[in-house]
């Protein structure tokens, strides 16, 4: 169905992802993963595939790619996507309409279908896919999970033999992962060959036929699953991989509480527009502790998290620091958010401006020692935009410690990372809370969370809130926190 | 009441239209018809908030107008209503435009424009730059709020009181989130086969019906009777 032979391919600028001899041939009904550091090629691979690599990319491109018959680089893009299907990694940028029927009709009227099969087959589509509810909806009104289930419909309705599929998972929470596996298996049952490049494996445990290792764009290994099973932690995350099974992990996580500063939590409520999302918010937290903040979408983490940072006005409650009633200017004084976009937070043309954007008469020295210690100096001069994302990270947390923050909320900093950049995360986070700030992160990420996090609170749906400690003894209970997914991580 | 469904062709015609009749327009009164006309237009395609609010903003606007013509004189004069007179121009294309995106679905506006013989390369870039107007606003949320956390106000005072600052605010993550999305956005719609060149179908079948030709014809009359006085036939 898919043949690689003897492909090597480089972008044009040089940059990350280029792949080397590439030889392999997958079978029809085959379900593959692909998986490897951030950098490793595999979205390069996926794009060599359907042909976006050279009819969209350019770049120098040797060897012959076969897919379902058809000569990659010979063929027109239209054709290929009439057989093989796309899912990209962001659902916010996949989708062309703002309506979710004319989304998944999409690609049949570009192919000019007839309109009374479409409505027809989209309707099929959202019976098969479990998705009527979304139907007659506008896209921008859904969630992140409903968004890239209409992007999976999209290319569902157009019935290809090939699916490939990017990262699909890193942005989505538990639920909707799991909802994208039973797609997946929807799929293999209709015998349709799939690609997938993840970085998050425990999902596709039971799917995946066979997993490409790759690194710096060579397929290093190839496993059959069971075999990947058998790979070490040690071996794993020597090869930067993610958990494929959620397990018993090591907890080292033995806070170190200071006694100040003390944040205090009484009766708050948050909320739009005096529409209350959450109440009855209680709790405290001391200097040094990690908690991490669980829910499902629109249980009102976000809302909670922007409150904290004194964005939103909470709708009532108070706020204290060591014993002191924080209005909502002082809470924005001491409180800062390092995004899941970080981009939309960087302002200036280099790492050092940024650090001294907004300050009246910075600290040069303050500049270059917090640079030093978060491993920014020899980027001091670059513009932000240029950096990786894990060093985007960094430079906001820089600003942070630029303001003098005491309370730092991350929110999803692990989407789409791979182990390495997952550690460093965690290590961030870590020397963070060491020097005595508190930090929140907001998170699906059960390896993230048993590495680090000290704590956890849970928004449930039913507006309770559960607050616990993470320690081994606990785990049970947490594992509690992820309720569609027991099984999956107790097996 | 429920809303009158138009082709998206009239909702072109009517804008261009909008576009004829404020040029050749010479007195504010027919501006107001034009813009009460819109209004009706508006609330008849579903759009009853909008169309409301744009009428009362104009009335607004028209009276201001009507008491700075009667109350001002010589320069001040000569400089508000040379303002105003702009302002009375853009307002109901402004209105008419807005009308018209928000009634219509992109898939819609693609075979309007396919069936009017536009080419390729206007109606993908078209069609690109309309689903890319509501990001705008989403990103815009995010970035008030990453301002407000660095201190920044993002307010029209702070465009005063640090202009430079805010600016850069604004316009370096806008801007970067822009290119990125509209990469994304291409890619996603070329991996689904958009550059098709057999004639593309809709799932949402566009007619021209009753409801259009009239449309047109109030639209047409309103033009005429302009042309009309303008010329001094009337």
């Amino acid at each position: 169905m898919i043949h690689f032979q003897n492909v090597s391919f480089r972008y044009d600028d040089n940059g990350d992802g280029a792949v080397r001899n590439l030889n392999f041939t997958v079978k029809k009904g085959e379900c593959v993963l692909l998986t490897g550091r951030s950098g490793c090629g595999k979205t390069t691979l996926l794009r060599l595939a359907n042909g976006l690599i050279p009819n969209y990319f350019s770049g120098n491109l040797e060897g012959k790619i076969i897919v379902d018959q058809m000569e990659v680089s010979e063929t027109p893009l239209y054709q290929i996507a009439e057989r093989v299907g796309t899912v990209f990694q962001n659902p916010r940028t996949q989708f062309f309409n703002v309506d979710t029927d004319s989304e998944i009709a999409f690609g049949m009227e570009n192919k000019g279908m007839d309109s009374a099969y479409m409505k027809k087959r989209v309707i099929q589509t959202a019976e098969e896919l479990k998705i009527t509810n979304l139907l007659g909806r506008n896209i921008f009104s859904l969630s992140g999970g409903e968004k890239q289930k209409i992007a999976f419909a999209s290319i569902y309705a157009m019935n290809p033999e090939i699916y490939l599929l990017d990262e699909p998972s890193s942005n989505l929470d538990v639920i909707s992962i799991e909802a994208l596996r039973q797609q997946l298996k929807l799929l293999k049952e209709q015998g349709k060959t799939i690609l997938i490049a993840e970085h998050r494996l425990y999902y596709l445990k039971d799917l995946a036929d066979r997993i490409f290792y790759l690194e710096e764009g060579e397929i290093k290994e190839s496993y059959n699953c069971q075999d990947f099973l058998k790979l070490s932690d040690r071996q794993r995350e020597e090869k930067g991989l993610r958990m494929m099974e959620y397990k018993n992990s090591s907890f080292c996580n033995q806070p170190q509480l200071f006694q100040k500063p003390v944040l205090e939590i009484n009766d708050l409520s948050v909320g739009y527009k005096k529409q209350a999302v959450r109440s009855n918010i209680n709790l405290a937290a001391r200097g040094g502790e990690i908690i991490a903040l669980l829910g499902q979408n629109g249980a009102g983490k976000s809302t909670f998290c922007r409150t904290l940072c004194g964005i939103l006005k909470p709708l009532s409650g108070t706020f204290r620091r060591n014993g002191q009633v924080l209005t909502q200017k002082e809470r924005r004084a001491k409180a800062y958010m390092v995004m899941q976009d970080v981009n939309y937070q960087l302002f200036a043309e280099s790492v050092e401006k940024e650090c001294g954007f907004g300050i009246k008469n910075p600290d040069e020295n303050k500049i270059c020692t917090t640079m030093h210690r978060l491993g920014l100096y020899p980027y001091r001069e670059r513009h932000p935009n240029t950096l990786s994302g894990g060093q985007k990270q960094r430079t906001a947390v820089a600003v942070s410690m630029m303001c003098k923050k005491e309370l730092l909320v991350f929110d999803e900093p692990t989407s789409g990372l791979d182990f390495d950049g997952m550690a460093n995360v965690s290590k961030l986070m870590g020397d963070l809370a060491e020097s005595g700030k508190i930090v929140f992160v907001v998170t699906h990420d059960y390896e993230l969370i048993t590495r680090i996090c000290t704590r956890i609170i849970y928004f449930d749906a039913c507006g309770q809130m559960e607050d616990a400690l993470v320690s081994k003894k606990t785990l049970p209970d947490l594992m509690g926190f992820f309720p569609t997914q027991k099984d999956l991580f107790l097996s | 009441m429920k809303a009158v469904k138009f082709d998206p062709r009239t909702k072109i015609a009517l804008l261009l239209f909008c576009i004829l009749c404020t040029t050749f327009s010479g007195t504010l009164e027919l501006q107001l018809i034009l813009t009460f006309m819109i209004a009706v237009f508006g609330l008849l395609a579903g759009k009853y908030k909008y169309a409301v609010l744009g009428l009362v903003c104009y009335g607004v606007l028209w009276g201001t107008s009507q008491l700075i013509l009667q109350s001002l004189t010589g320069i001040w004069q000569a400089m508000f209503a040379a303002f105003f007179a702009l302002v009375h121009k853009v307002y109901p294309c402004g209105m008419m435009s807005g009308i018209m995106i928000g009634s219509t679905k992109i898939s819609e506006f693609m075979v309007a424009l396919y069936r009017l013989h536009m080419p390729r390369s206007i109606v993908i870039p078209f069609a690109v730059m309309m689903r890319y107007v509501p990001v705008v606003f989403e990103d815009w949320q995010y970035i008030k709020d990453a301002m407000k956390m660095r201190d920044v106000t993002p307010s029209i005072k702070g465009l005063f009181t640090n202009p430079s600052m805010t600016v850069e605010c604004v316009y370096v993550p806008l801007m970067m989130a822009a290119s990125k999305t509209a990469d994304e956005l291409s890619i996603a719609s070329v991996a689904r086969g958009i550059e098709n060149p057999n004639p593309r179908s809709s799932l949402i079948e566009i007619h021209f019906c009753v409801q259009d030709w009239l449309a047109v014809f109030v639209f047409l009359a309103f033009f005429m009777t302009t042309l009309a006085l303008r010329g001094g036939f009337i």
